[in-house]
């Protein structure tokens, strides 16, 4: 096994695992908090936006144009190099809460397309029920309308946080320790750029195949017709 | 605050310049190499399919930033001389790599939305397998096509801005220098950076939008 090591150093790699398991573990919770923040700021900005009020729909409709036409890198450093003191923390983002905002407004535009998408799969006879048997607005929308929209755009949204994880990568940029972020510390130390990165490859790999059966799971489970 | 705009916008202009260049480039050769993936995919036998579905995957389920570093870092380090690439082919194959993915699932989709009877019509008539494709499929597929490939440049766009950790003078490396002149006005440096980009994206995205009432189309797999 030793002709392994002039390609691969896998020797290396262990005495890094500390590393590379902090930074796995960083990963997945950086993305675990945008995806929740994601979602609750999808959801909102997708029912502000199917509104026919013309002060909620134009600015969700600017706020999702103006997140898909500039790059999550820009959109990191403009919320964590640029905002000065918010009034009532009273103290800057530091670069952890700076990353997962970024992360967390820019998925926001994207989940909000996809739950447009699902709330605009219930069929409108739902809707004309629910409002039959005397319910208001947000009992319509928490009990009838939401419910079975979620259900049908889970593939498209697991679909998304695999994006949102992978784009998880871009907060190592403001000094974010996570996945590359460790392959970026045994690049330093050790000048071993395949060690490195192969090792982080392998890591969003691991976790992609996790997401996929995830998504195949959920889409024969649900049997949700995509939008 | 005019004194810093004037002062930065001549180079703010020259990193937009060279993002439009790298991501014209980008579009050309990714649209061809996917294309071609997504044919093979379609037209070629089981092995071969498998082959570019790991292609693919391999590709989707790690970052831009990691392909970036492997082309730019770990390709150098096997001592093939071609392999030593510079800053910017590295880029433009890092993109092109990443754009192909793309690409070659959107022309699978759309080859196989075109109804079974068309080639079935065509093969009926004594076309051959090939003959059918290009006459009667490809014809009809190129159509639905083009509204997804709209967003295809988008993700262009603003996957350029990754390749400036590779010394690259595009648009967010020239907004970066620009904030070391001027430090007191990142708010306002950024903002101008993201209003560029947005000037250079958004007008793709409607003709996308467009397009897709015009043609129809299939979906950007996500």
């Amino acid at each position: 096994m030793d002709w392994i090591l002039d390609y691969y150093n896998w020797r290396v790699v262990l005495l890094f695992i500390p590393e590379f398991t902090k930074g796995i573990t960083a990963t997945l919770y950086i993305s675990l908090i945008s995806l929740i923040l994601s979602l609750v700021i999808g959801t909102g900005v997708a029912i502000m936006r199917i509104s026919t009020n013309p002060f909620l729909w134009r600015p969700a409709a600017a706020y999702i144009q103006a997140i898909r036409s500039t790059p999550l890198l820009i959109q990191i450093y403009v919320i964590y190099f640029s905002l000065p003191a918010l009034p009532l923390l009273d103290r800057r983002l530091d670069e952890l809460e700076g990353g997962i905002i970024a992360l967390g407004l820019n998925a926001g535009a994207y989940m909000s397309e996809i739950i447009r998408a699902g709330i605009e799969s219930v069929s409108r006879g739902q809707v004309e029920g629910a409002q039959s048997v005397g319910m208001t607005y947000f009992q319509r929308m928490r009990h009838v309308v939401l419910p079975q929209a979620i259900a049908n755009v889970v593939p498209p949204l697991l679909g998304q946080t695999s994006v949102l994880i992978k784009d998880s990568s871009l907060v190592s940029f403001i000094g974010v320790f996570e996945l590359f972020g460790a392959g970026l510390t045994v690049l330093s130390e050790r000048l071993m750029p395949t060690e490195a990165f192969m090792t982080v490859a392998f890591g969003y790999l691991v976790i992609y195949a996790v997401m996929l059966q995830v998504s195949n799971y959920a889409q024969r489970k649900l049997g949700g017709n995509r939008p | 605050v005019i004194d810093t705009i004037s002062s930065t916008l001549p180079f703010l202009f020259a990193g937009l310049w060279m993002t439009i260049k790298i991501s014209l480039v980008t579009i050309l050769c990714g649209s061809l190499l996917g294309f071609i993936i997504g044919m093979l995919r379609t037209v070629g036998g089981k092995p071969m399919s498998m082959i570019l579905g790991i292609y693919i995957h391999a590709l989707r389920g790690t970052p831009f930033l990691v392909h970036l570093y492997v082309i730019y870092f770990i390709l150098p380090t096997t001592g093939i001389s071609w392999l030593q690439l510079e800053a910017f082919p590295a880029a433009v194959i890092a993109l092109s790599l990443y754009t192909s993915t793309y690409v070659a699932e959107i022309v699978r989709a759309a080859v196989d939305a075109v109804p079974a009877g068309q080639s079935e019509a065509a093969r009926s008539t004594g076309m051959t397998g090939l003959q059918s494709m290009w006459y009667v499929v490809l014809p009809q597929a190129l159509k639905l096509m083009i509204p997804p490939m709209g967003g295809i440049y988008v993700i262009i766009i603003k996957g350029t801005s990754i390749v400036s950790v590779i010394g690259i003078a595009e648009l967010v490396r020239a907004g970066e220098h620009a904030t070391l002149r001027h430090p007191k006005e990142l708010m306002l440096i950024y903002g101008m950076t993201a209003l560029m980009y947005f000037a250079y994206c958004y007008p793709v995205l409607r003709i996308a939008r467009w397009a897709e009432t015009k043609y129809g189309g299939v979906r950007l797999p996500s």
